[in-house]
């Protein structure tokens, strides 16, 4: 099922044609998202179609409006498609009710938002520990890991700083280390370089580029160029349709 | 179980990381159980002395008299009485006493002009009646087998009538029953439920019947019965019908600590107001609740967002935010609690009470607060579980 009806995204279709056969960690299939109904109905994705392969190293790009926050909603699994379809690691979400999607989220998907969203009463270890609860884990075995990723993203100093004690660059590399401590499969990165300065963006990307793997994809919704860039594949988005899927030889 | 024991994790810490807020939290399921902890604390320690005196004396004593339908004199109760009366299966011990008239006592002969104008109560009484009573004797003993059998003329005497006669603890000394002269082998101690037993004088049936008595035999006219504890009213119907069964006279009885019993009761209406105010309170708070809650579930929708995208189910949202609630209503509670005992404790000290804590009261004030606390929960709990993320995160 490689050759799908001619959509935008069909430049990776036939790139991934000449490739042996793997199966994608994160599939969409004809997604429409439709805010309101009746004439004040709104498409935010109109039939898109979209696969993340492991390794993967993708930027949606788009002018806001352009329907990529709708798109990382579908993908991270916080959403439901009006229509269409989406598979994660082979499992088709969007029939699940939101405790079983929540539950594959949980699983496969890291976050990391420009607000790095961290809870402020806890510390970075309590931070990224909070990602491992209510998984039959121990409490030491939860810490062990947490300050374990901590350490992944250069914050092996800071393990028991409150976010409010962090600078922004600190703050996103917990979120990063939060995001990382489960093991997802997928990476999923909202403009995280976005309340950064360039300095601390830098390191950021510097740290994200470093952390596709062969099994794992990274995906930076964005609008910043040179954020855009410093990924393998680049995903442009406009009016609720993908209207570039490129992949630049590594 | 483990799931179980992340969430009171994540409950506490979120609880202690607020701390001011917590603590406002608290006030109001706290100040309500304080309102009626004490409440219902001051009421019962204003009647305190007389509750203490009832749990000591018992509630179970029953006497029986006999008395004439007719105006017959002299009425007495069947000879069979004592077994007539352990027949009522709630009957745990029963003594029978013969009250007799007319007889002048002095402490000595030379005394008679002083003491003749006041009649004091003279009873045969059979070896049981302190253990039914439930007495002890200030000194000396009680008339035993050998006084009845030997028809000895030995007496024991009330406490009061030591002290009239000033008789000194283990004193020897005779007291005149009707110009005879008896030995006093001990003096009973203070009887609450039978006042008048302070000034009697106690002899043996024989000796009675020997010295006082006219007649063959000398039957009982009252009887002291101590019943199974809360069967006493249905014990005392009873006994009317067991013991009269087929006989002339008639039998009346008389729960003896009723009268204390109902002196004892704390005034309901004045406790009812201040518990009803005290639920009021508790209501209120369980109000203030609900709104900070659901402030608070605002205020940290980014943080309920955040947990939902890291894979928090609603449900365990919904339990975080009531467990948060409910350790509200248990800390509340608790506070409550202790602020209440110390309140009674305050104004039983003041008002020279006794201090009484009717020991359901704390179980049942924490249960108060932590129910109304679960309840205001309720609907905050819900709504943080109702949050999308997507709206609470602020996407790019």
């Amino acid at each position: 099922m490689l050759h799908e009806p001619e959509t935008d995204a069909d430049v990776s279709e036939q790139q991934l044609a000449n490739e042996p056969y793997v199966e994608p960690l994160l599939e969409l299939k004809e997604v429409s998202r439709v805010y309101g109904s009746g004439d004040a109905k709104v498409y935010a994705l109109r039939d898109v179609s979209l696969r993340i392969m492991p390794g993967d190293f993708v930027s949606i790009v788009g002018p806001s409006g352009s329907g990529k926050s709708t798109m990382l909603g579908l993908l991270g699994c916080l959403d439901i498609p009006t229509s269409g379809t989406i598979i994660v690691g082979g499992k088709t979400v969007t029939g699940l009710d939101d405790a079983d999607r929540t539950e594959v989220r949980g699983r496969t998907i890291g976050f990391v938002f420009q607000q790095f969203h961290l809870i402020p009463h806890l510390d970075a270890t309590g931070n990224v520990e909070t990602a491992l609860l209510y998984r039959g884990l121990s409490k030491a075995e939860r810490r062990r890991r947490a300050i374990e990723s901590l350490d992944k993203v250069g914050l092996g100093h800071r393990h028991e700083h409150r976010p409010v004690q962090m600078s922004g660059g600190e703050q996103q590399r917990v979120a990063l280390a939060r995001a990382l401590v489960t093991e997802p499969k997928i990476l999923l990165a909202d403009e995280p370089t976005g309340a950064l300065d360039s300095q601390n963006a830098e390191n950021v990307m510097e740290l994200l580029t470093n952390l596709q793997s062969s099994e794992r994809a990274v995906v930076l919704v964005t609008h910043a160029a040179e954020v855009a860039d410093a990924a393998f594949r680049k995903v442009s988005m406009r009016d609720g349709r993908i209207v570039s899927d490129m992949t630049r030889v590594r | 179980m483990k799931t179980f024991k992340d969430l009171l994790m994540v409950s506490l810490t979120g609880l202690f990381a607020r701390k001011v807020r917590t603590l406002l939290l608290l006030l109001g399921p706290m100040i309500g159980v304080a309102a009626i902890i004490a409440a219902v604390g001051l009421t019962d320690s204003a009647k305190g002395d007389l509750k203490a005196k009832v749990n000591k004396l018992g509630t179970n004593l029953i006497e029986v008299s006999a008395s004439s339908a007719f105006g017959g004199q002299d009425p007495t109760l069947p000879e069979d009485v004592l077994d007539r009366a352990l027949s009522v299966t709630t009957v745990k011990s029963v003594a029978k006493v013969h009250e007799l008239a007319n007889i002048v006592v002095t402490p000595y002969n030379e005394a008679r002009d002083k003491y003749e104008a006041v009649p004091i109560p003279v009873l045969a009484s059979d070896m049981l009646l302190p253990s039914v009573l439930e007495v002890d004797l200030i000194s000396g003993r009680w008339l035993n087998e050998f006084d009845e059998q030997a028809t000895s003329r030995s007496a024991v005497i009330g406490i009061g009538l030591a002290r009239q006669f000033n008789y000194l603890p283990g004193e020897t000394r005779t007291i005149e029953l009707g110009n005879i002269r008896y030995g006093v082998v001990g003096v009973l101690s203070e009887v609450e439920l039978e006042p008048a037993f302070d000034n009697a004088v106690f002899v043996t049936f024989s000796a009675a019947k020997a010295d006082f008595v006219d007649a063959d035999k000398i039957l009982a006219n009252k009887i002291y019965v101590r019943s199974q504890v809360g069967a006493e009213k249905d014990t005392s119907e009873a006994l009317k019908i067991s013991i009269n069964l087929g006989g002339p006279d008639e039998v009346t009885t008389d729960i003896k600590s009723e009268a204390l019993q109902l002196a004892a009761q704390s005034d309901q209406q004045i406790k009812l107001i201040v518990v009803s105010m005290g639920i009021l309170a508790s209501i209120v708070g369980g109000v203030g609740i609900a709104n900070v809650m659901s402030i608070s579930v605002i205020q940290r929708s980014a943080e309920i967002g955040i947990r939902r995208a890291l894979g928090h189910t609603r449900s365990i949202i919904a339990s975080q935010f009531l467990l948060e609630s409910l350790f509200i209503g248990l800390l509340g509670g608790i506070c409550g609690v202790l602020l209440g005992i110390a309140s009674i404790f305050l104004g039983a000290t003041i008002a020279g009470w006794v201090f009484v804590l009717a020991p359901w009261l704390p179980p049942a004030g924490i249960l108060l607060a932590m129910v109304i606390s679960v309840i205001a929960g309720l609907y905050p709990s819900v709504r943080a579980a109702k949050l999308e993320p997507l709206e609470t995160l602020r996407l790019g």
